[in-house]
């Protein structure tokens, strides 16, 4: 295997905190040096100038829909996506047809990445069988095969006693868990948060106790079980106070969406079933206080939920049409606007959430670090080029994206997985360049 | 030594004196069984009555076996041909049994704490053959007899059980009665059947099962209730067999343990698969006879507690 000398760049170094001018050299699948000054005639020459260089992304929320939804992405295109959004790992979700709950579909999943070969997979195990919310997946058996965490993402668990034992249960086989909140005699029917937007359009709510009220009982049964759970898509400002009630008692992690941060419930009005989504658009005091959240880090971990759909699908009446929107490749430059911009975090601080605090919850010891001998997973950023979006150009399948046009900052301009170029100057690399 | 207790209730009950007083004698039943012509006379013209209102054969025949060889008599209560289906009650059924002089009771019951209160309500002898999620203690005589025989001590004797602890009254009464007598208990199998509480008992809680069987002398597997998964304990069999069932790799560098003992009945390819070195080092046979002698023990020592 070649290797890449990245020179010229800054260096982000999240966990430590620090932005450092130093050059870094990658040779057969690992960081082997950090420093200023590297001179490597026989490595691949990235320059790197006006450049932020760090360790690869990591997002914890994305559907690959692969198998049996593979007209709404797979995992080629799933992968593609990816990397030209800067993502180095990304935990694929198990709603997929079959769900993936089973070792003999996450053992499937792994062959596929592997033969795709672009991106890390980690695939999350759900947490019960068929997702049905009725019996605990076999855990053992899915971390054998490979499964990261749990999760019935895409539903809640309605079952306070299932997820009681399945709290107790993965602690066996040390799975945290991927909460997807939401009680669905709470949510019912609903299409979008309850408000004054809602009243206006005359559409079926769903209250912010939906997934409040689920996720105060979660975690009083962490509380007292000590299993490790991880809240997904946050979406209203008292799920924040919940996270602070508990930040200090248990180990605890939560993520937000890029369109959370960026769009409320009045952009129904406006935009439609393109920003219809689970959990749905809150209102702007919800959203200042994710913001705020993320600042002070009760938010750790900044995902996708990365959600695609056919237009087809999208384009049908509001009530039918399916909730989600594809944001992989743009997530980073939409934390950039939403965090940066308006000056919430820095840069080593979004790195962070994007990069170490992910692995560091997934266990990934050799990922989401710039050191010597950690794995050469490693995203490039331009942090001063303005580019709008173009959906049409996604590499996912799903067009279902409502930031066409939108100028954004902070693109993803190399990914490398595993001491591999695969996405070079924000195009895909077909091939071997290196 | 003076046997103070009308009944067998639980080990808790027992001290560590007399339940080495039981095994003495569970030792000299259990070389007098190796021997023929088997019988004896010190239970004649005592009746026992066995009411077994949980299915069971083993525990039930051991206690026929060991009543008989004795020279007692023996009648099994059976619930299929009971007044129970007439919709009589626990108590008035228990009290008629009493009244026709009955002299020993052995009830077993899916409450727990049934044998105490049958206790309490009748004159005669009553053991308890397994009372719900709480104690057998006959059980675990049967195991500590088979231990003593097998090693000879107790005092640092190490002992890993694992499985299905939390609804397992065998593995209640197995710890109190090991604690009682020194030995040093490890508890594993899925957290969800493994009550925190139990370390208080005296077993050391430890995760993974790989752990809590290194370096022990004896791997007691508990049967797993296919019951368990269907309440939602554990997702399936096959799970609990590939990551709670013997494994080759948990016999020691030596090669000479540890002893692999079970209540049984053995549920084949769940706790223990059909390796001959399971075989090896099984002591599950030698359990089954013991409980025969350890049964007649108790027999003893309480008819022998009302001549005194």
């Amino acid at each position: 295997m070649k290797k890449i000398l990245i020179k010229g760049g800054t260096a982000i170094f999240p966990h430590q905190g620090v932005l450092q001018d130093v050059d870094i050299l990658l040779e057969n699948g690992l960081i082997t040096r950090i420093e200023k000054g590297i001179e490597d005639t026989h490595a691949f020459l990235i320059n790197a100038s006006n450049l932020l260089v760090g360790p690869g992304f990591v997002n914890l929320h994305v559907h690959l829909r692969e198998p049996g939804r593979e007209a709404e992405e797979n995992l080629l295109t799933g992968s593609r996506a990816a990397v030209r959004g800067g993502f180095t790992s990304i935990v694929s979700m198990p709603n997929t047809h079959p769900p993936i709950d089973n070792p003999l579909l996450v053992r499937y999943l792994l062959l596929r990445a592997r033969e795709v070969g672009l991106v890390n997979i980690f695939p999350a195990g759900a947490i019960t069988k068929e997702l049905q919310g009725k019996e605990m997946a076999e855990y053992g058996l899915l971390k054998e095969a490979g499964a990261v965490a749990l999760s019935d993402d895409g539903r809640g668990v309605q079952d306070a006693h299932l997820l009681y034992l399945a709290f107790q249960y993965a602690q066996y086989f040390h799975l945290p868990f991927i909460l997807h909140e939401e009680d669905e005699n709470l949510s019912r029917d609903g299409e979008m948060s309850e408000g004054e937007t809602s009243i206006l359009l005359g559409k079926k709510a769903i209250p912010r106790v939906a997934e409040e009220s689920p996720m105060a009982r979660d975690l009083v049964l962490a509380y007292r079980t000590g299993a490790r759970v991880h809240f997904t898509h946050l979406s209203t400002s008292l799920e924040i106070e919940l996270l602070r009630w508990f930040q200090n008692k248990i180990p605890i992690s939560a993520d937000v969406t890029p369109h959370h941060l960026l769009l409320t419930e009045d952009d129904v009005s406006k935009l439609g079933t393109e920003v219809k989504v689970k959990p749905p658009l809150r209102s702007l005091e919800d959203q200042k206080a994710l913001k705020e959240g993320i600042r002070e880090g009760v938010i750790s971990i900044l995902a996708s939920d990365h959600a695609p759909h056919p237009l087809e699908d999208k384009n049908r009446s509001f009530s039918e049409a399916p909730f989600g929107i594809s944001n992989l490749e743009i997530t980073v430059p939409l934390y950039a606007k939403a965090l940066i911009e308006e000056g919430i975090i820095n840069w080593v601080e979004l790195w962070k959430k994007l990069s170490y605090n992910p692995a560091l919850f997934l266990g990934l010891n050799n990922k989401g670090l710039l050191e010597e001998g950690k794995d050469a997973d490693i995203t490039i950023i331009d942090p001063g080029t303005k580019k709008v979006v173009e959906v049409s150009r996604f590499e996912s399948r799903g067009k279902n994206c409502p930031f066409e046009n939108w100028p954004l900052l902070g693109w993803p301009l190399y990914t490398i997985v595993s001491g591999k170029m695969v996405m070079a100057e924000g195009s895909i690399v077909e091939g071997e360049i290196c | 030594m003076k046997w103070t207790h009308k009944d067998l209730l639980g080990i808790n009950l027992l001290t560590g004196e007399e339940i080495e007083y039981l095994l003495e004698r569970g030792n000299y039943f259990r070389k007098f069984l190796d021997g023929s012509p088997k019988k004896m006379e010190w239970g004649e013209g005592y009746c026992l009555v066995n009411f077994f209102l949980e299915p069971s054969t083993r525990t039930r025949v051991s206690f026929e076996v060991a009543s008989r060889l004795s020279g007692m008599e023996v009648i099994n209560f059976t619930t299929e041909i009971s007044s129970f289906q007439k919709g009589e009650s626990l108590e008035d059924t228990a009290k008629t049994l009493a009244r026709m002089k009955f002299d020993v009771l052995v009830v077993r019951h899916r409450q727990s704490g049934i044998a105490e209160y049958l206790a309490q309500l009748l004159p005669l002898h009553v053991i308890n053959a397994g009372d719900g999620m709480r104690e057998h203690p006959t059980q675990a005589l049967l195991d500590l007899l088979t231990l003593q025989r097998k090693f000879g001590y107790f005092q640092g004797l190490k002992v890993a059980i694992v499985g299905d602890i939390l609804h397992s009254r065998v593995a209640r009464s197995l710890t109190l009665g090991l604690k009682k007598l020194g030995a040093e208990i490890f508890l594993s199998g899925p957290p969800t059947l493994l009550p925190s509480a139990m370390e208080s008992w005296g077993g050391k809680i430890v995760f993974p099962v790989e752990k809590a069987v290194e370096g022990v002398d004896v791997i007691y597997l508990l049967r797993i209730q296919k019951e368990r998964q269907e309440a939602g304990y554990f997702p399936s069999i096959q799970e609990y067999a590939h990551f709670f069932g013997w494994k080759e790799k948990w016999l020691n560098e030596e090669n000479d343990g540890p002893f692999i003992m079970h209540p049984g009945p053995v549920n084949r390819g769940v706790e223990i698969g059909y390796n001959p070195k399971e075989e090896k080092f099984s002591l599950i046979e030698e359990q089954v006879t013991c409980g025969v002698a350890i049964r007649m023990a108790v027999l003893e020592t309480l008819l022998q507690g009302e001549k005194q």
